[in-house]
C-alpha cells in the first residue's frame, strides 16, 4: 500500500509504469496523519490537503525495487510526502 | 468534476471561452452610447387647466384645489406643487425618482378624468404632460450677424434647420430671438379721425386686395382654361397705393395719406445678443435614447459645413455643448481607469516580483471589466460617470481573489510539486474561502441596488457593476487563474548531481529583487511581528491608545469642521446669471442695463469667452420658452469661460465678483448667479426656506424679512423670493350702459382695442415660399400712454366713431401674483445658495438664526427644503443602507467562521475607517456629500476583507495547535503582505480618481478621498486591533473548549477491571 499526497499522483503512476507494475487499486481522497512528523492530511480548514492511496499486489522480488523507488520519491521532496507499507497476501481469487 | 479541474484539464476550452467573452465584451463596448448619467426620466408630471376669465384666486379655489385633492392619491407621489395664475392652473407632481412614468401618467389621467366633473363648466379639459429628457436642450449655438441680421430668420429656417434635421437622433430644434419679417401699416389716429375712416376699414382694404381666387373656366372652341384672379401683393410697397375711401369732396384717400407702411422685422419683445452683437439662439434637443455625444458631434460637423455656405458676416458660435462636458468627464474617468489598472499591476509586480505571476493576475482585470461592459450592454445602459466610477472602484478589488489562488499555487510549486498538479490541489484548498470573501463584497454592493429615490438611480448601476465584476473575478480566479498557473508557472529547477543528491538550482541565486524588495519586505514583517508581540503583551494599553486615537480623530466632526453637501458643484466653465429689474420696466430700459452689465462683466472678467444675453419675452410658445422665462424686466445671461485648467480663478470666485458687481446697481431688484453643474436634480445647490400660510401680505412680509435675515448670513448668496411682485396692469372698465346705447358691447370694444394696440392681422405677404404677417395698427405714438388709450376712436354701430373715454374708463392697477402652492397649502420660498460654506451649514444657520426670529401666527409654518432636503433624505437612506450592509456582512462572516464572536472582532475595524475618513476630509477641506457617503458605505465591505484574511489565518494556526500568542504573531507575520497588497491595490486604484483634475472631477473626488483615507487608516490599525482583540476575546474560550471535550468523552475515565 502506498499512501501519498495527491500532488504526487503523476509521479507515483509514472513510477509504477517504469517498474512494470500493471495492477493496482486506487483510492482517492483519503485522510491520514503521520506518526513521525508528517502533516495531517484531513481536508479541513486547518489541514486542507488530502492523500491518495494505491494498493498494488506484486511478486516478492519486485518489492525491494518498489520500496527503493518510493524512497527516492520521498527524497525528491519530503514536504509533499509518500509512505509505503508491505504485507503478505494470504490468498487471492 | 470541479470547475478548476475542468479548466486545468481543458486549457483550450477555457481560453476560448474567455476569448469569446472578451469578443462579446468588446462588441458591447463599441455599441455602448456615452452619456453623463444613467438614463433617467425626471419624475415630473404637469397637469394644466385653463379657465378663461378666472382670476388667480378663483383659479386656485375652483380648479387647482380640486385637481390637487384628486391627485394626492397618485402612487409614489413625493411633492405636489401648483401655480394658479389668471386663466391658468398648473399642478406639478413630483414622484419618487425611478418610478415608472408611463404607469404614473395613466394613473394621473384616471384621477384627472374623475375630477374633471367637478371643474367649472367653462374649464378646458386638463392637459397632462410629462417632462422627458428628450425635451432638454443638449446644445445651444448663437448665430450672430450684422448686415444680414434682418434676413437671418429665412437663412436659418431655409438652410440651417433643414440640414440639421437630417442628423440621426436629433430632436426638437428651436430658434430663440430670430427676427421675424413683418409688414406693419402704422396709422395716424388724427388723420384717421380727420377723414372719418376707421382702422377696420383700412384693414379690410388691405386684406381685400390680397387674394388669389379661381373665377371659373373659359372654354374656347378647342381648349379650356382655368381663370384666376391673381392679385396677391408681390411687394409691400403696393399697400401704400391702395385707396381706402373717398371724401365727401370726392378726394381719394390712399393708405400713404394716413399711414406709413413698414416692411421690417417684428417689434422688439425678445432681445438676443451674443457678445453685444445681434444674435439668434439655436437650441437643439435630442430624441429619447439617442446618444448625446454623437448627436452633438454631428451637429458640430454639420454646422461647420453650413458655415461655409452662409454670408460672411454670419457667425456660428457655441454657447454650450453638453457633449463636451460629457466627453471630457468620460475621458478623464477612462484615464483614471487606465491609471488604476497600471497602479494595480505595479503593486502586484512589486509584491510578487515575478512577471509571470503578474501577468496571470493582471489578466483578470481586463476580463472582469469587459464583462461589466456586457452587463451595461444588456441593461441598455451607457458609458457614464457612474458606470466608469464603479469600474475604478472595482479594479482594486478584482485582483484579490486571483492573488489568493496564485499565492497558494506558488506555495505548492515552491515545495517542488509539478505546476499542473499543484494548480489543481492548491485551488481545491482555497476556492471555498475565495467565494466566501466575494460574498462579503456582494453583501455590500447588492443592497445598493435597492436604494430608492435619486440616489437609487445613481447607485443601482454601481451596485450591479461592482457585483458583476467581483463575481466575474472570482470565476476567473478559480478557472482561468489555475489554468494559467499550470501552464505558465515553472516547476522549481532542480537536478540530481553525480552523487545522486538533489540539488536546488535556484538556491543561492539572488536577483536585485530578492536583494532589495524582498529584504525590505522581510524587514517590514520583522518589525511588524515585533511590534505586534509588544502589543499582545500590553493589550490594555494598546486598546486604550487606539480608542484615544479614534476619539481624537473624530474631533473635527464635533468641532464642526466637516460640512455636508448634497453633491459637489462642478466647474464646467458656465455661469447662468438671472437679473430682475423693477416690475413693468420697459424692455428697452432693461436692454440698457443688460448692455451696461455686459460691458462691466467683460472688463471685470477678461477670461470671458462669450456672453449670451436674452431679455424680454417670446410670445411664441416654443419648447425653449418652457425653460427660459424671460420677461420684460428680466435678463438672462449665459457666460462661457474657458476650461478650468486654462484659467487661474475658479468659477465660484468669478461668480462672486459678478454678484458684487450686480449688487451695485440700484435698478436691479434681484439677481442670481448660478454655476451650471449639469448634474441631475435641477440647477444649483440651494437651501429653500418654505413659508406656508394663506394670507399673501403676511407671507410676503415674512419672506421679505427672511430674505433680509438670510442675506446677512455670511455664507448666503443669491437670496431670492419665489413669489413675483405684483404686476402693474392697465385695466379698461367698460361702462355697459353707455356702450349699449351706442350699440357696442364689451366684446366688440375689446376687439377694437386689440386691433388698435396689438394690431389687426390682415393676411400675409408671400415671398419665396414664406408667408409674412401684415399687421394694421396705430402708430406707436398714438398708443403709448393712458391718455392716448382714452383718446382711441371706436366705431359705433351707426358708423360714427366715439372716443374710448366716452364708453370706458382706464386705470392702473396691480395684478395679483401667481399663487404658488405646495402640499396643498399656499407657499412662498426663499432660496439661498451657499458660498464658501456647505449646504448643511447654511441650512443649519438658517434654521437656528433665521427661523426663530420669525413670529409665526397660528396656521403658518416654515420648512427647510430644496437640495438640502434631498440631501437629508439621501443621507438617512444611506445610514439605513449602511446598517443593512453591516448586518449582511456580519451574517456572511459569521457563517464563514461559524462563530458569532469572530465577525465582531473584525467589525471593530469599521469605526477606524470612519476616523480615517474624517481625517482625510479634514485635511483636504472637503465636505461629505452623497458620493462621499457612498464611499463610506463601500468602506465597510473593503475594510472587513482585511480583517477576514487575518482572523482566518489565526484560526488556522490555532487549529493547528499553536499557542494563542504564537499563533497570532505567526499569522500576523505571514498575512501582513497579502493584507498590505490588497489594501495598496485598492488605495492606489482610487488615487487617480482622487487627484483627477479633469472636467467633472469635483463630483467623484470625494469618493476617492473617502476610500483612500478610510482604508489607509483602517488597514494599519487592523493589523494591530484585530490580533489584540482576538487575543483578548479567545484566550478563555479555547481552554474551555478542551475542558468541554474532556467532559464530553468521559469514557476515557472509566477503569477497566481485569476479569479474574
Amino acid at each position: 500500500m502506498i499512501v501519498f499526497n495527491q500532488a504526487n499522483t503523476g509521479r507515483v503512476e509514472y513510477m509504477l509504469d517504469v517498474l512494470g507494475i500493471h495492477g493496482f487499486t486506487f483510492f482517492e481522497q483519503v485522510q491520514g496523519r503521520g506518526t513521525n512528523g508528517g502533516e495531517p492530511r484531513r481536508g479541513t480548514h486547518a489541514w486542507p490537503e488530502m492523500n491518495s492511496c494505491v494498493i498494488t499486489v506484486v511478486e516478492d522480488d519486485q518489492v525491494p525495487a518498489l520500496l527503493e523507488s518510493i524512497k527516492k520519491l520521498d527524497m525528491r521532496n519530503e514536504e509533499v510526502g509518500v509512505r509505503a507499507f508491505v504485507w503478505n497476501i494470504e490468498a487471492t481469487v | 468534476m470541479s470547475i478548476y479541474k475542468s479548466a486545468i484539464e481543458k486549457p483550450v476550452t477555457t481560453v476560448l471561452i474567455f476569448v469569446a467573452v472578451i469578443v462579446i465584451g468588446i462588441y458591447s463596448f463599441l455599441k455602448l452610447p456615452i452619456d453623463q448619467f444613467p438614463e433617467m426620466d425626471p419624475p415630473y408630471i404637469t397637469v394644466m387647466t385653463t379657465y378663461p376669465g378666472a382670476s388667480a384666486s378663483e383659479m386656485e379655489t375652483n380648479v387647482t384645489k380640486i385637481m390637487e385633492n384628486a391627485l394626492t392619491s397618485v402612487d409614489h407621489l413625493k411633492h405636489i406643487t401648483s401655480q394658479s395664475k389668471d386663466n391658468i392652473s398648473m399642478v406639478v407632481l413630483e414622484l419618487e425618482w425611478g418610478s415608472n412614468m408611463d404607469e404614473a401618467v395613466n394613473d394621473v389621467r384616471s384621477f384627472v378624468d374623475m375630477a374633471a366633473n367637478n371643474l367649472p363648466d367653462n374649464c378646458s379639459k386638463p392637459v397632462i404632460f410629462k417632462l422627458s429628457t428628450s425635451s432638454m436642450p443638449i446644445c445651444q449655438y448663437s448665430i450672430t450677424a450684422d448686415e444680414t441680421y434682418a434676413g437671418l430668420d429665412k437663412i436659418l429656417n431655409d438652410e440651417v434647420v433643414p440640414q440639421l434635421n437630417h442628423i440621426d437622433g436629433i430632436g426638437n430644434i428651436s430658434l430663440s430671438g430670430a427676427p421675424d419679417r413683418y409688414v406693419y401699416v402704422n396709422i395716424d389716429q388724427q388723420k384717421l379721425d380727420a377723414y372719418g375712416i376707421t382702422l377696420e376699414q383700412v384693414g379690410q382694404v388691405v386684406s381685400a386686395n390680397n387674394l388669389n381666387l379661381s373665377s371659373g373656366t373659359i372654354k374656347m372652341p378647342q381648349e379650356q382654361y382655368q381663370m384666376q384672379v391673381r392679385s396677391e401683393y408681390i411687394e409691400s410697397s403696393e399697400i401704400e397705393n391702395l385707396m381706402v375711401a373717398m371724401t365727401p369732396q370726392g378726394q381719394q384717400v390712399f393708405i400713404r395719406d394716413i399711414a406709413t407702411v413698414k416692411d421690417t422685422i417684428k417689434d422688439l419683445s425678445l432681445d438676443e445678443k451674443t457678445n453685444g452683437r445681434e444674435a439668434v439662439r439655436l437650441i437643439i434637443a435630442k430624441q429619447t435614447g439617442a446618444n448625446t455625444v454623437q448627436v452633438c458631434k454631428d451637429v458640430r460637423k454639420e454646422l461647420a459645413q453650413i458655415q461655409k455656405q452662409l454670408p460672411s458676416d454670419v457667425k456660428i458660435e457655441k454657447i454650450y455643448d453638453s457633449s463636451e462636458n460629457i466627453q471630457n468627464s468620460i475621458n478623464s474617468l477612462e484615464e483614471s481607469v487606465l491609471y488604476a489598472l497600471l497602479f494595480v499591476v505595479l503593486v502586484v509586480l512589486f509584491f510578487l516580483g515575478k512577471w509571470r505571476a503578474t501577468i496571470i493576475i493582471g489578466i483578470t482585470i481586463p476580463i472582469a471589466l469587459i464583462v461589466a461592459f456586457i452587463y451595461l450592454g444588456m441593461a441598455d445602459s451607457s458609458l457614464n460617470i457612474i458606470s466608469l466610477c464603479s469600474l475604478t472602484i472595482a479594479i482594486g478589488m478584482v485582483v484579490d481573489d486571483a492573488i489568493v489562488v496564485l499565492e497558494n499555487i506558488t506555495r505548492h510549486v515552491e515545495r517542488g510539486e509539478d505546476p499542473h498538479e499543484a494548480s489543481i490541489y492548491a485551488t481545491n484548498e482555497v476556492w471555498v474561502s475565495v467565494i466566501a470573501t466575494t460574498l462579503v463584497l456582494v453583501a455590500v454592493f447588492v443592497p445598493l441596488t435597492m436604494l430608492s429615490g435619486m440616489a437609487g438611480i445613481m447607485f443601482h448601476e454601481l451596485g450591479w457593476i461592482v457585483t458583476v465584476v467581483c463575481c466575474t473575478s472570482t470565476i476567473v480566479a478559480i478557472s482561468l487563474t489555475p489554468m494559467l498557473c499550470s501552464k505558465l508557472l515553472k516547476a522549481k529547477q532542480v537536478h540530481v548531481d553525480e552523487n545522486g543528491n538533489l540539488v536546488d538550482d535556484e538556491a543561492g541565486k539572488q536577483g536585485w529583487y530578492e536583494r532589495t524588495v524582498v529584504r525590505m519586505l522581510d524587514r517590514v514583517d520583522e518589525y511588524y511581528a515585533k511590534s505586534l508581540g509588544w502589543c499582545l503583551n500590553h493589550k490594555a494599553l494598546t486598546l486604550i491608545g487606539l480608542l484615544l486615537l479614534f476619539v481624537l480623530s473624530l474631533t473635527p466632526v464635533f468641532a464642526g469642521k466637516i460640512g455636508t453637501d448634497f453633491m459637489q458643484e462642478q466647474d464646467n466653465g458656465r455661469l447662468s446669471v438671472t437679473i430682475k429689474l423693477q416690475r413693468g420696466t420697459r424692455i428697452e430700459e432693461t436692454l440698457k442695463t443688460a448692455r451696461a452689465l455686459e460691458a462691466r462683466f467683460v472688463t471685470l472678467i477678461p477670461e470671458i469667452e462669450l456672453i449670451n444675453t436674452s431679455a424680454g419675452s417670446n410670445d411664441d410658445a416654443t419648447i425653449a420658452a418652457l425653460f427660459t422665462s424671460t420677461m420684460n424686466n428680466k435678463i438672462q445671461m449665459t457666460v462661457r469661460l474657458p476650461k478650468k485648467w486654462q484659467r487661474d480663478r475658479d468659477i465660484w470666485t468669478i461668480a462672486e465678483i459678478l454678484r458684487q458687481e450686480m449688487a451695485k446697481y440700484p435698478e436691479i431688484n434681484e439677481y442670481q448667479c448660478v454655476v451650471s453643474s449639469g448634474g441631475p436634480g435641477g440647477n444649483g445647490n440651494t437651501v429653500d426656506l418654505e413659508i406656508y400660510g394663506y394670507d399673501f401680505d403676511k407671507t410676503s412680509q415674512m419672506a421679505e424679512q427672511c430674505r433680509q435675515l438670510i442675506s446677512q448670513l455670511p455664507g448666503a448668496r443669491d437670496v431670492n423670493i419665489s413669489r413675483e411682485d405684483d404686476r402693474p396692469d392697465i385695466k379698461v372698465t367698460v361702462d355697459k350702459e353707455k356702450a349699449s346705447r351706442l350699440g357696442l358691447s364689451s366684446a366688440t370694444i375689446s376687439t377694437y382695442l386689440r386691433n388698435r394696440v396689438a394690431g389687426m392681422s390682415c393676411g400675409y405677404l408671400k415671398d419665396d415660399g414664406s408667408e409674412y404677417d401684415i399687421v394694421v395698427r396705430l402708430e406707436e405714438d398714438d398708443r403709448n400712454s393712458i391718455s392716448d388709450i382714452l383718446d382711441l376712436s371706436i366705431p359705433t354701430a351707426t358708423g360714427k366713431t366715439v372716443k374710448l373715454s366716452e364708453v370706458a374708463s382706464v386705470g392702473e392697477y396691480w395684478a395679483p401674483p401667481t399663487i404658488e402652492r405646495k402640499s396643498r397649502q399656499r407657499i412662498v420660498t426663499v432660496k439661498a445658495t451657499p458660498y464658501n460654506t456647505t449646504l448643511g451649514e447654511l441650512a443649519k444657520a438658517i434654521e437656528t438664526e433665521v427661523v426663530p426670529q420669525l413670529e409665526l401666527p397660528v396656521g403658518y409654518s416654515t420648512h427647510i427644503g430644496g437640495n438640502y432636503e434631498t440631501q437629508q433624505d439621501t443621507f438617512s437612506d444611506m445610514i439605513l443602507l449602511g446598517l443593512m450592509i453591516i448586518m449582511l456582512v456580519y451574517i456572511v462572516m459569521a457563517s464563514q467562521f461559524e462563530s458569532l464572536r469572530m465577525p465582531g472582532i473584525i467589525m471593530f475595524t469599521i469605526p477606524f475607517a470612519l476616523s480615517g475618513v474624517v481625517i482625510a476630509l479634514w485635511l483636504t477641506g472637503r465636505s461629505l456629500d452623497m458620493i462621499g457617503a457612498l464611499g463610506l458605505v463601500l468602506l465597510v465591505g473593503i475594510v472587513v476583507k482585511n480583517g477576514i484574511v487575518l482572523v482566518d489565518y489565526i484560526n488556522l494556526m490555532r487549529e493547528r495547535g499553536y499557542e494563542l500568542n504564537q499563533a497570532i504573531q505567526m499569522s500576523g507575520r505571514s498575512r501582513i503582505r497579502p493584507v498590505l497588497m490588497t489594501a495598496f491595490t485598492t488605495i492606489l486604484g482610487m488615487v487617480p480618481m482622487a487627484v483627477s483634475s479633469g472636467e467633472g472631477a469635483e463630483m467623484w473626488q470625494p469618493l476617492g478621498i473617502v476610500v483612500i483615507g478610510g482604508l489607509t487608516v483602517s488597514t494599519f490599525l487592523t493589523l494591530y486591533i484585530v490580533p489584540v482583540l482576538y487575543g483578548v476575546m479567545s484566550r478563555h474560550g479555547d481552554r474551555d473548549k478542551q475542558e468541554a471535550l474532556r467532559k464530553k468523552f468521559i469514557f476515557m475515565n472509566l477503569k477497566v477491571k481485569k476479569e479474574q
